[in-house]
């Protein structure tokens, strides 16, 4: 009995030494303390974002903020947003792989703005960062249909109505790189003002993609004009894609015994935006076909055909398309 | 019509196999039965103004797992439980389902080694692997035991075992010396499988050794290693988290009464090889119990301290998963709000349970559960606990009581630390025996009491103070049929700051929550036992859910349940 006494008196003296007199987590937002930067921004790391670097912000605060931190490049207009709560900014929260929150992309040998701005105070730090190299997004998770940067692919194929138009640019104003697809015009006798076949022989990237459709997403820049119908009060212009099938692959897509998945969506943003979406919330259209297995299977699609639609009633529509490319895993600006 | 050939697969199957088992008496069978009914109604004030969800929903389904158990020899035994489910309102084999529950193997090497591959169900001690009992379960009357035995039995809940898939062994050497007998345990399994493009497989590995000496004294050691395994995977980050943990007790008698003292301790290490970013925290913690049993009850003491940086996937996976949605009316008010788990859904829902052990600290709701929320294991606590089981008053009059107060070790976003006091009682008073009745009545109380105190200035305070009212009455009116009645009363009310964390499980803020809610359960009908384990009850239950800070709409239901269980 009196070594138990003696085993509980030490181990009392052995916690009561163990009182710490630090916190877990930030500190607690306390109203009463002023708002300060406690170190200056810096930038840390580098911005060969093609060799796969990245960078990072750091400074600290006296409490803790939600603080924004928004890049954006002099020259392309690419933005990439980080934002936090914290009492601190450092590799751990605010690393950046070259990224773009908003297209077009970040360029090469680009100066861009730095600013990092506060939510209830109106404190706002300013500072320029270079990028050495742009990210490359055509990467090892990725398969790219196309860029244009090397012109448009004849192989292409599709139809446009008379009087509409689709012509490769090559003269800047891309979403990606230099080159991009125009689309445009006006058509009052039919919804279709054109569409384009990419055909799977035809893509960038020959890679067989996966065929988990959770996993694959299909990525499209579109620069629209959110022009707004003058009948319908709706924007103008509509996207559609249509995803092909060849269940059987025997090189073609037959409507009564393969499978075909639609996605459509208006185009009512002005600009370059990109697109994602994942090949599970594709639609298998009640018209389109009564054929097929009704399994989404990414890894047998054969032909990916973009078309630009608009009510004939309403007047001129336009979409934009660049750098088409499938990812895997997550949206390419994820 | 392929659930259909898949009974006539298993008829042919198992039928000639159960002819021969009754000549060679080499297949066994148990298993459980359970059809369950119930429907769901909207009540109070909540059936006038919610126009969108219907007025009423129900469902129900018989079950019955049919264990089958083959010994080909003497030393081998394989089990296998198969579910065979019909869901109401399917016919000829619609909503009809055949599933394998569990398939197992055990058996003996030598008449000395033992082993199970398969499903099997393990547990060390509260640190290393453990299943902690889901919150406000104990101390509650018996009669709220039927739907506490239906979560359980669906989630595989055994005792505090969990259920993993690998291969466990054990042995012992009995000896004649100072050493009177070793153990040895140890196993290894698979928690995670393999994911295309995502996380590395999880496996965990562990073992125990025990030295039992001839003077009481005995020494315990045990191991548990949660790792990922790299190159199951394209990625290069790993997590990994040993926690070792040593006891020694000792049993003696003072004064002619028997008694225990356990003391244990340990560490553990958690982190993410091959990320220069995720932190690498160790911790420790040591309890220390003295527990002594007299004729009037049970008397358990003792002194914890859980280090913040203490990681255990085995022991600190909660089975309450706050993130999963509810199966009764998920969605409810014309603003079709996504329902909080509630106390009905501790007590009654199934599918917000978790099944999987958990690398991360999954949250908790301090409503329900502050001060251990994760169990013993429950990291950044240091105080004492006391508790008398089995306390028997009179020969009508039993009781348990425990209480626990404790500190955290340090602070979270300040240096002022939360103090936790929480206290139970449970009494029933079995009024046959006091009034000489012939047939059973017994009437039980619970009260659950707990709160979490932080002084500092205005902005650093909390101040939550949470109350459950249990009781419950039953009564048999005819021989092993009884009326019951039970009611459960809630009350949550103060604030707190509840921990957001990141990927690494540190802290990166606080939200700051107020509550005032308040809950009632009412139970009241028959249940009628045909032995201990084979038993129906047919009731009517009402919940109701009462936010007073006014974020949600009050929540009402009723309920008419039916349900019989057999354990064959």
């Amino acid at each position: 009995m009196k070594k138990l006494k003696f085993l509980l008196f030490v181990l009392t003296i052995f916690f009561i030494s163990c009182e710490k007199d630090k916190f877990e987590g930030p500190m607690l937002d306390n109203p009463n303390l002023e708002f300060a930067i406690l170190e200056p921004l810096d930038i840390l790391g580098s911005t060969d974002f093609s060799n796969n670097q990245n960078t990072y912000f750091k400074t600290s605060f006296s409490k803790q903020v939600d603080w924004k931190i928004k890049i954006k490049g002099l020259n392309s207009g690419s933005v990439k947003n980080i934002s936090g709560k914290s009492d601190f900014i450092d590799q751990s929260n605010s690393l950046w792989d070259g990224s773009s929150t908003k297209i077009p992309f970040f360029i090469g040998e680009e100066d861009c703005l730095v600013e990092l701005s506060f939510e209830i105070y109106d404190t706002i730090i300013e500072t320029v960062i270079n990028i050495q190299s742009p990210k490359l997004y055509d990467g090892a998770n990725t398969i790219l249909i196309t860029d244009f940067e090397n012109g448009f692919n004849p192989n292409f194929t599709g139809f446009f109505q008379a009087g509409c138009t689709k012509a490769l640019s090559i003269g800047g104003g891309a979403g990606q790189g230099v080159n991009f697809l125009q689309q445009f015009g006006t058509c009052d006798w039919d919804w279709l003002i054109g569409y384009v076949d990419y055909y799977s022989t035809y893509w960038w990237n020959q890679d067989d993609l996966v065929n988990d459709p959770a996993e694959v997403y299909f990525n499209i820049m579109i620069n629209g004009d959110s022009t707004i119908s003058q009948t319908s009060n709706v924007p103008n212009s509509l996207f559609k894609l249509e995803f092909y099938e060849d269940e059987n692959g025997d090189g073609y897509y037959d409507a009564n015994t393969e499978d075909r998945y639609d996605y459509e969506f208006d185009v009512d943003w002005n600009g370059w935006k990109m697109m994602s979406i994942c090949y599970n919330d594709v639609d298998k259209l009640v018209l389109a076909t009564n054929g097929g297995d009704g399994v989404r299977n990414p890894s047998k699609i054969s032909n990916v055909r973009t078309l630009l639609l608009a009510n004939p009633d309403s007047g001129p529509a336009k979409a934009d398309v660049d750098f088409l490319i499938w990812s895997i895993g997550s949206p390419i600006l994820n | 019509m392929k659930k259909i050939n898949l009974y006539y697969f298993f008829f042919f199957f198992f039928f000639p196999t159960a002819i021969l088992s009754q000549v060679k008496s080499n297949l066994w069978y148990d298993g459980n039965a359970r059809v369950n009914y119930n429907r769901d109604a909207l009540e109070g004030v909540l059936k006038e103004k919610d126009t969108i969800s219907s007025r009423s929903n129900g469902g129900g389904f018989t079950i019955l797992d049919l264990g089958l158990h083959f010994t080909p020899v003497d030393d081998i035994e394989i089990s296998s439980e198969i579910r065979l489910q019909n869901d109401f309102g399917g016919m000829w084999g619609n909503k009809s389902v055949v599933e394998l529950r569990s398939l197992s193997a055990k058996g003996i090497i030598n008449n000395k080694i033992a082993f199970s591959v398969g499903d099997i169900y393990l547990k060390q001690t509260k640190y290393t692997l453990y299943n902690y009992d889901q919150e406000l379960s104990e101390f509650e009357p018996s009669i709220f035991e039927f739907y506490r035995d239906f979560v359980n039995y669906e989630n595989y809940y055994k005792s505090n075992y969990w259920r993993l898939h690998g291969v466990q062994t054990n042995f012992s050497y009995n000896m004649y010396n100072y050493i009177k007998q070793l153990d040895f345990d140890g196993f290894a399994t698979r928690i995670r499988g393999q994911e295309w493009m995502g996380k590395p497989e999880l496996l965990m590995i562990g073992g125990s050794a025990v030295i039992k000496s001839i003077n009481n004294l005995n020494l315990g050691t045990h191991y548990v290693n949660t790792f990922e395994v790299l190159s199951s995977s394209n990625g290069d980050v790993f997590y990994y988290n040993p926690v070792l943990n040593t006891q020694l007790s000792y049993t003696g008698k003072l004064r002619n009464i028997p008694y225990k003292f356990l003391l244990e301790g340990g560490f553990s290490t958690r982190g993410w090889g091959g990320d220069s970013l995720a932190p690498q925290v160790k911790g420790n913690f040591t309890e220390a119990t003295f527990s002594s049993k007299t004729n009037k009850g049970k008397i358990k003491i003792g002194f914890r301290y859980v280090d913040t940086d203490f990681r255990s996937v085995g022991s600190q996976t909660r089975r309450v998963n706050y993130n999963t949605t509810t199966t009764s009316y998920p969605y409810y008010s014309n603003n079709y709000t996504q329902r909080k788990a509630s106390l009905i859904d501790i007590i009654s829902d199934p599918k917000i349970y978790n099944q999987n052990l958990s690398t991360s600290l999954m949250n908790y709701n301090p409503m329900y559960s502050s001060t251990e929320p994760y169990g013993n294991a429950t990291p950044n606590r240091v105080g004492f606990t006391a508790g008398i089981d089995n306390f028997k008053l009179t020969d009508y009059i039993s009781a348990k009581f425990q209480t626990q107060y404790f500190s955290e070790v340090i602070g979270q976003g300040t240096t002022n630390k939360r103090l936790f006091s929480k206290s139970s009682l449970h009494s029933l008073v079995s009024l046959d025996k006091l009034l000489s009745l012939k047939n059973s009545f017994d009437i039980e109380g619970g009260v659950n009491f707990e709160s979490v105190q932080r002084n500092g200035d205005d902005y650093e305070k909390v101040d939550l103070k949470t109350i459950l009212c249990s009781g419950s009455i039953s009564y048999e009116i005819l021989k092993n049929l009884k009326v019951i009645a039970g009611v459960k009363m809630f009350l949550a009310e103060g604030n707190e700051f509840i921990a957001e964390r990141d990927m690494y499980d540190q802290i990166n803020g606080f939200e700051s929550t107020r509550y005032n809610s308040e809950e009632t359960i009412l139970i009241a009908g028959l249940q009628h036992y045909f032995t201990d384990n084979i038993y129906f009850t047919m009731q009517y239950n009402k919940f109701n859910v009462l936010d007073k800070t006014k974020v949600y709409d009050e929540f009402s239901i009723g309920r008419i349940i039916f349900m019989f269980n057999m354990n064959l």
